[in-house]
């Protein structure tokens, strides 16, 4: 996913700062499908994300007169959507159902679905909902921490730079944690590819 | 068996981008977003929607920056003001109150000036300033208190001044 372009963000800000809501909406459009996408494989329910969501742009609409453009847009709206769900998801402990949203029919196109289908014999054997339901078993079992930034790197596209940003840490701290994680799901995707339809 | 590698662990997880929320989500969240801050606006009381407008519309005007220079010019003409009748009002204010007693006893001396000091400058005029039931009636308040000599606002010893 390609960073949007900040000098546009930062006319769109300067205008809601000025007192022109319709600007604000024009962020929401914008980053609606992202942040949903960072929430949502975070929290692996459907529900729970909408309403983050939706807190977490009410919360940067009440904050954005106090945003002095330290950093991007991209950059301060993602600490808030993280922070806040790392904080959700505190709360909610262990109590929770996965609500996962459908697979888009757009994944049997995909390039690397056909290259894994193609080379990994449990991602060929097994259906496609069976295969999501594992892998966010496996990202469930994450901590909460680990799972942001294998979100953030892994499944967003973000660069190391821009998460240590985001997450205010240091970027070896985010490639140590990455690297925990990798080896965390190797672990827990060892058994889909031992027992593949279990 | 091999392990899944890192490389099919990162493919693994970029197929997630394609879990979408159910059609129409996206054009429907601005809506929702809208619907909720109203909600929210109407929970609120009315002082703090009077509150935040008026923060509004002071933080649209940018009030601060535009205020600042004539602000800082009236405080620096005030404190002119003030300096300057500090310093020019200084000494009369002070001769002022040393005259004030003379310049009443005058006043009530029926519009006749004398030349004596300050002190003696009320010219007594033959009416009593009190009668004696009046002081019977101020200083002896009641039987069972001692009685209370108080001394009459003129001495008794002071010389009438002279007339011009």
């Amino acid at each position: 996913m390609d960073k949007p372009r900040s000098d546009e963000d930062q006319q769109l800000v300067a205008r809601t700062q000025s007192g022109d809501p319709g600007a604000f909406d024009q962020l929401v459009v914008k980053y609606t499908p992202r942040l949903y996408g960072l929430v949502y494989n975070m929290t692996s329910n459907h529900e729970d994300t909408n309403d983050l969501l939706q807190d977490v742009f009410s919360k940067a609409y009440k904050a954005i007169r106090g945003f002095r453009g330290k950093s991007s847009f991209y950059t301060w709206v993602h600490s808030i959507a993280v922070n806040m769900t790392l904080n959700f998801l505190k709360k909610r402990g262990r109590r929770f159902q996965l609500s996962l949203d459908d697979v888009d029919a757009s994944i049997q196109n995909d390039k690397e679905f056909l290259e894994l289908t193609a080379t990994s014999s449990p991602v060929r054997e097994a259906d496609l909902s069976e295969l999501q339901r594992r892998l966010n078993e496996a990202m469930m079992k994450l901590s909460d921490e680990h799972r942001a930034v294998v979100t953030m790197f892994h499944i967003q596209g973000m660069p190391h730079a821009e998460i240590s940003k985001i997450l205010r840490v240091s970027e070896g701290t985010v490639r140590s944690r990455l690297f925990y994680a990798n080896r965390q799901l190797q672990n827990y995707l060892d058994e889909f590819r031992k027992n593949p339809v279990a | 068996m091999n392990e899944f590698d890192d490389n099919e662990i990162a493919m693994l997880l970029r197929l997630k981008r394609h879990e979408q929320p159910p059609p129409g989500y996206f054009e429907n969240f601005l809506h929702e977003f809208h619907r909720r801050q109203r909600d929210e606006l109407l929970r609120q009381p009315l002082w703090r929607i009077c509150l935040e407008r008026a923060r509004d519309f002071v933080f649209r005007l940018n009030v601060s920056s535009l205020t600042s220079y004539p602000a800082a010019v009236a405080a620096v003409l005030i404190c002119a003001a003030v300096i300057s009748l500090k310093i020019y009002q200084g000494p009369e204010t002070t001769v002022a109150v040393q005259s004030q007693p003379a310049l009443s006893a005058t006043a009530n001396a029926e519009g006749q000036w004398t030349l004596s000091s300050p002190v003696a400058t009320r010219v007594f005029s033959t009416q009593p300033l009190r009668n004696l039931s009046e002081s019977a009636q101020t200083h002896s308040r009641g039987r069972g208190t001692p009685p209370r000599y108080v001394l009459d606002s003129v001495p008794v010893s002071y010389e009438a001044t002279f007339k011009f």
